[in-house]
């Protein structure tokens, strides 16, 4: 996790850097700002911020993992890895209902009416789909 | 190592006995098993890769003689070039990255699945299903979109393009543009947390790397391309005035659709370069030249092509020219790099000529070509002359064919025997390279002259006066050559799947380096039967070759027997 942290932190400063670069740049060749690129490029500087940081406490929290270290054997890992549902019938169907919505985007509103609700039981049934209430599993 | 999962052997519904046609449908459209997801995008993306291929070989035709008619109208011309451009690029080549790290990076990662399989499914299916509406636009009685597949305010406005067609698109890459984020962002976690004990970061294939680095490209990309898509979708259907050129729209649609669409120019190279990068040390009979060299590499063009995007943007005079020509051309050092490395290995290794070679070395020489003339591109004074001419479509097929179609077949050659159990045709495919190497060449080579002389793209024809004409008529016979080399494939495909033999071993090739070569061919549901200890960049070699095993193999090995 630590080269991961190492890695978003150098590509935030990096970004970080060229929003200002970028932004002065333009100010001392045409004056003002220029708002497109510079939001762009400043809203790309701070989803890089997000995640460095949330991956800098997840290895805060989480420690030395085996899968980090250099000498862990493949028996030193976790022996569940989690839960993987064999098949599924709901990806197929909110896929379907998704693309039939978004068509009717262009096609006409006459069709939003049938596809949406679809799409939104898809929704429900691929959430809840292997929910066993709180705590459960 | 165990998981938690249905106990059952195979993916879906475990039938007794052969299965009927019927259940083999089910068992494929509700799979979450990575590795048919991942060979459920391959099929999709290399039909794509083949309509696509039509649209451009019609092109082609229309532009053999000067005042063809081959397509009716010239408006039909317009949506067949965009649909050729929105295919290849959004349909053909994204989606193969996809396949290929679907089925490739949890085995390479010694990982049972990826993090999310229903979420990997979904993904799929939005590609589907958004292509399809994106495509649909064909059989709407105004035809498909027809503004370029960069789709520029205000040609993209009903007033200049109107017709559902265009709707169709917009709509259908948005969705098809979620599926491509969610699959990132499954692959991002998936290298993150289900790597196998010992196969830290700086061990991992550099397939694997590139997997992940370009999912880092994928979310930072695609999600502004959703929002221009959903402004433009506002714009065309419900009265809006985002890019409306009194509000400047222009400037905007272009900068936002750019900042997606250089990213995306890496999305679809970095993916191949990981798969050549994979084939080199095998058939060099050498580990890879300057492993972290390569890795940091891919990780500065990364960092770099988010910086680089208004150089497509250089003729309309209000951009910061001299920002974007440094970054441009910064980038070119990365990929030097890169170049440096895949010939670094191959120096003095032993090597030897099979199919997954020959395509690597393909790749290499196209992508130089292409480096060097991006290159030419780079700077502004060359560009307010070449833009917009055949010089700039030269550029960019060697750029992106040279990448994604010779590693692709690299990859279908090499990755054969672990995706079906059997070798490809080795001297079927030995015919197929050399006439897609001269096909391809022969097409494109030519048409550097045509834009130096001044042949703009996108014109349905041209005069006989332009003096375009006999280097359209060589760059047509071209692509016939490169149509034809398809046949070898398919052919090459149907007789494999009908008469070869199965592989027993685990590792074909003989020198296999990563993960995937130490599981049998083709892979068993969860991967892996036993994954062997991790010491090095290369696990499956350390296993099948101890006596050349890295030291810390060897030491970890050492240490067992005491």
């Amino acid at each position: 996790m630590k080269a991961n942290v190492n890695m978003w932190f150098i590509m935030t400063a990096f970004f970080a850097l060229i929003t200002g670069v970028y932004a002065a740049w333009w100010f001392l060749t045409y004056g003002g700002w220029e708002p497109i690129g510079t939001s762009a490029l400043a809203m790309l500087t701070f989803m890089s911020i997000f995640l460095t940081f949330y991956l800098w406490k997840t290895y805060r929290t989480q420690g030395q993992v085996p899968e980090d270290r250099l000498d862990a054997n493949i028996e030193d890992g976790e022996s569940e890895l989690g839960f993987f549902a064999p098949w599924s019938w709901w990806p197929i169907f909110v896929g379907a209902a998704s693309g039939l919505t978004f068509a009717s985007l262009a096609v006409g509103w006459w069709l939003t009416f049938i596809a949406a609700p679809l799409a939104l039981i898809g929704v429900v049934g691929y959430v809840f789909e292997h929910s066993r209430g709180h705590f459960a599993h | 190592m165990a998981t938690l999962t249905d106990n059952r052997k195979s993916g879906g519904y475990q039938f007794p006995g052969k299965k009927s046609k019927g259940e083999i449908i089910v068992d494929w459209i509700t799979t979450t098993d990575h590795k048919k997801i991942g060979y459920l995008y391959l099929i999709t993306s290399f039909i794509y890769f083949l309509i696509g291929g039509v649209m451009a070989l019609v092109i082609r035709a229309q532009l053999t003689l000067p005042g063809l008619d081959i397509v009716q109208t010239k408006e039909q011309y317009n949506q067949l070039f965009t649909m050729h451009g929105t295919i290849m690029l959004l349909m053909f080549a994204t989606p193969l990255f996809a396949g290929f790290a679907n089925v490739l990076m949890p085995v390479q990662i010694g990982a049972p699945d990826v993090a999310f399989p229903r979420l990997n499914a979904i993904a799929f299916w939005f590609f589907f299903f958004g292509s399809l509406v994106a495509v649909s636009g064909f059989f709407t009685p105004q035809g498909a979109a027809s503004f370029g597949w960069f789709a520029y305010a205000p040609l993209s406005n009903t007033t200049f393009s109107p017709g559902i067609g265009g709707d169709l698109w917009v709509f259908g890459l948005a969705l098809s543009g979620f599926g491509t984020i969610m699959g990132g962002v499954n692959f991002i976690t998936t290298i993150l947390t289900m790597r196998a004990p010992g196969m830290t970061m700086f061990r991992m294939p550099i397939f694997t790397w590139n997997t992940l680095v370009t999912s880092i490209l994928v979310i930072m990309a695609f999600p502004p391309l959703a929002a221009a898509l959903f402004a433009l979708g506002a714009d065309r259907r419900f009265g809006a005035h985002i890019f409306d050129p009194v509000n400047g729209g222009p400037m905007l649609w272009q900068h936002l659709f750019w900042f997606f669409g250089h990213p995306e120019v890496y999305i679809i190279a970095l993916p191949f370069f990981g798969i050549v990068s994979e084939i080199f040390p095998v058939f060099s009979r050498k580990p890879v030249f300057g492993y972290k060299t390569l890795i940091f590499a891919t990780i500065a063009i990364a960092a770099l092509s988010m910086t680089v995007w208004a150089h497509h943007m250089y003729v309309t005079g209000s951009v910061l020219l001299p920002f974007f020509a440094f970054t441009t051309m910064l980038i070119a050092v990365p990929t030097g790099v890169k170049i440096f490395n895949w010939i670094g290995t191959m120096w003095r290794g032993s090597i030897t000529f099979e199919t997954p070679m020959l395509y690597s070395l393909g790749f290499l020489t196209t992508f130089i070509f292409g480096g060097l003339t991006g290159v030419i591109l780079a700077s502004p004074p060359l560009t307010f002359h070449l833009s917009d001419s055949y010089f700039v479509v030269a550029h960019f097929h060697y750029v992106v064919f040279g990448t994604v179609v010779f590693a692709m077949f690299a990859g279908f050659f090499f990755w054969w025997p672990k995706f079906t159990g059997k070798m490809l045709d080795e001297r079927l495919g030995k015919i197929q390279f050399w006439l897609l190497f001269f096909g391809f060449h022969i097409t494109f080579l030519i048409q550097h002259w045509l834009g130096v002389i001044g042949m703009p793209r996108r014109y349905a024809t041209y005069l006989p006066e332009d003096g375009f004409t006999w280097m359209n008529m060589v760059s047509t016979s071209g692509s016939v050559l490169l149509a034809l080399s398809m046949i070898p494939f398919l052919w090459n495909l149907y007789v494999t799947a009908r008469r070869a033999p199965t592989v027993s071993l685990d590792d074909p090739w003989g020198y296999g380096r990563s993960l995937e070569w130490a599981t049998s061919s083709p892979f068993p549901r969860h991967n892996f039967h036993s994954i062997p200890r991790i010491r090095s960049e290369s696990p499956a070699f350390d296993l099948h070759h101890p006596e050349h095993a890295s030291a810390e193999a060897k030491a970890a090995a050492n240490e067992d027997r005491k």
